[in-house]
């Protein structure tokens, strides 16, 4: 069981090497990280005639949709790409036969190079939310010395019990909104769906005999995923319209397909809506439940694949 | 006093009736790689595959390193099934134009796959140490794979089909696309393998280089095995004697020497007389060897 997991340790350690050293994954991150620190740009399309610090809330409200969408987007790209290529580059440079041919279990290779995804992605997020924190934190530094600013031009505004009150006020509000606590809930759950993504994408790849099949379908299950929620949603709200044969081809959906739609949740994060972390780790095993499954299923079709 | 027989050494592969078929589905039809093939091959024995492209030594490789499940029959290796770990402890192989991962050196390359056989440490590193010596790539430990000649990639191929010091080994022509230096190399290194009491499987399209290793051979066509045997039983041209004189013979000292045969009643038209010529390969070898070093060397930056 030790050296079972040593080995995957090793083959999973070997293929972040691997991305790593790859330059398109890396342009790709480093486009990510530029677009996240520009997002700062895009938060003075905020409407004008706000007060200030209403003004400042609002940019940082844009700032956080854009880092996080970016952050969803790239690792969506990143975990399709990456997942998608792992088993038809081994095929092809022949690098499979060598390990295969050593004591090592095809679970074993398979898991592995699952980790080593798990691993860059991990990585990715954690250099994208770096970018995205240090972004905040360089609009929430503008925010508060226009704020300050502000008062300044009003005169002796510290001795005048309102003016203070108001300018406290401000200075929370943009605070409240730049150091959002919710905000680690949200990138935890979109690492979660990223690490989806790849896991659908690892499945289809065991049994797939070209990479874009495997980008293609992906994509396609990532779609279904997100109009899933919509249509259970429908059916559940005219459940007895629905024949016997909709309602099982819904049901056998929603137990093949991920339900992305779930994810959502971190859009009501970004709207400022508060999320219980209950709420979140009924998610996560939700996801992790999948994830499993999906690995089983990758392994067990793996096994009997002919290389 | 009679001498009892030697026991013959154990079996490291044995396959009965294996074969693999591909169904071509859009074909409607059936494609037989392998068919019915038996084989067995002693410990310590050099083995041959002989064949043209697409006769089957690939599938018998990969059948027998529990790549592919065959379709009837079976294999085994030391006795056990070739997927097992047991059995991959104890194989090497080197595929057929291999290519590793380009982003690693040498050493890296070397310690990648012997930490996957459990090998750590002080070991490890002494066993990339002996290999690096044995394939001559101590100009390649700290290059990136992706900067190898086809030879280095070979022989790095080689040392990580020997980390962990297996008792067979699968080579899936080991010389393709490397030159003919390069190719004796390896033949010398399979040799001492042999020495060292190793089982060698190997397929190549150099037959001479097959000759000059192999203790047996088995020659495939459209998957299935036609011809096996020892290289002595199957290239000793029977009903004939040939007879090698260092000395080059006149046509009087030829027409002597047939007239003086043909009384043993041969026929005289029978008989002929040539020059012994040396292969291309000898040739060579012979030229290249024989000159200078003449390598351009290292030089250190001013």
């Amino acid at each position: 069981m030790i050296s079972s997991l040593h080995r995957i340790l090793i083959i999973g350690r070997n293929t972040l090497t691997e991305a790593v050293r790859q330059k398109v994954l890396s342009v790709l991150l480093v486009f990510a990280l530029i677009q996240i620190s520009s997002s700062i740009f895009i938060s003075q399309l905020a409407t004008p005639d706000l007060d200030a610090a209403g003004l400042f809330a609002e940019q940082i409200k844009l700032v956080k949709d854009a880092g996080c969408g970016a952050i969803g987007l790239f690792g969506f790209f990143i975990a399709l790409l990456s997942t998608a290529l792992l088993i038809p580059q081994e095929l092809d440079k022949r690098t499979i036969y060598t390990i295969l041919a050593k004591p090592v279990r095809r679970a074993e290779f398979l898991l592995g190079k699952f980790l080593g995804v798990v691993l860059l992605l991990a990585l990715c997020v954690a250099l994208m939310s770096l970018a995205f924190a240090a972004t905040l934190y360089w609009q929430e530094s503008i925010g508060l010395a226009t704020v300050e600013a502000n008062y300044g031009q009003v005169g002796d505004w510290q001795h005048n019990a309102h003016a203070r009150e108001m300018h406290d006020n401000d200075v929370a509000l943009i605070i409240h909104q730049v150091r959002d606590p919710q905000l680690v809930e949200a990138i935890v759950l979109i690492f979660a769906k990223i690490i989806m993504t790849a896991v659908i994408a690892l499945l289809i790849s065991t049994f797939a005999t070209s990479w874009i099949f495997t980008i293609i379908t992906t994509f396609l299950v990532y779609l279904i995923g997100h109009g899933e929620g919509m249509a259970r949603t429908y059916w559940l709200a005219h459940g007895a319209e629905t024949t016997i044969w909709q309602s099982g081809l819904i049901g056998l959906i929603a137990l093949l397909i991920p339900d992305m739609n779930s994810f959502t949740i971190v859009d009501e994060i970004l709207a400022g809506h508060q999320v219980p972390w209950h709420d979140v780790l009924n998610l996560l095993c939700y996801a992790n439940v999948y994830v499993i499954v999906l690995l089983a299923v990758s392994v067990v079709i793996f096994d009997y694949r002919e290389l | 006093m009679e001498t009892s027989a030697i026991a013959a050494p154990p079996l490291a592969v044995e396959t009965i009736g294996l074969t693999k078929r591909y169904p071509l589905t859009w074909k409607r039809k059936v494609l037989v790689a392998l068919d019915h093939l038996d084989l067995q091959v002693r410990q310590g024995e050099v083995f041959g595959l002989l064949g043209p492209n697409g006769s089957g030594k690939s599938t018998t490789l990969k059948l027998l390193l529990g790549l592919i499940v065959p379709s009837e029959g079976e294999a085994r290796v030391f006795g056990l099934s070739p997927d097992s770990l047991e059995a991959r402890n104890r194989i090497g192989f080197l595929p057929e134009n291999p290519y590793f991962y380009a982003f690693l050196n040498g050493d890296e390359t070397l310690r990648f796959y012997g930490k996957l056989c459990g090998l750590s440490g002080a070991k490890l590193e002494k066993r990339i140490e002996e290999l690096i010596d044995l394939v001559g790539l101590q100009n390649g430990r700290e290059r990136p794979l992706r900067s190898y000649s086809k030879g280095m990639l070979q022989r790095i191929g080689l040392a990580q089909a020997m980390i962990h010091d297996p008792d067979l080994l699968f080579l899936d022509e080991p010389t393709a696309g490397v030159d003919p230096l390069g190719s004796v190399q390896i033949r010398d290194l399979i040799l001492r393998l042999k020495k060292m009491g190793k089982t060698v499987i190997f397929s190549s399209h150099l037959l001479e280089q097959v000759q000059e290793v192999a203790d047996r051979v088995a020659i495939f066509s459209l998957g299935k095995k036609v011809l096996e045997g020892s290289l002595e039983s199957l290239l000793t041209v029977n009903q004939s004697t040939q007879v090698l004189i260092p000395t080059e013979m006149t046509p009087q000292q030829q027409d002597k020497l047939r007239q003086f045969i043909a009384q043993g009643g041969v026929d005289e038209k029978e008989i002929r007389f040539t020059r012994p010529h040396l292969s291309l390969e000898q040739l060579y070898l012979r030229t290249v060897q024989n000159q200078p070093d003449v390598a351009p060397k290292e030089q250190s930056r001013p």
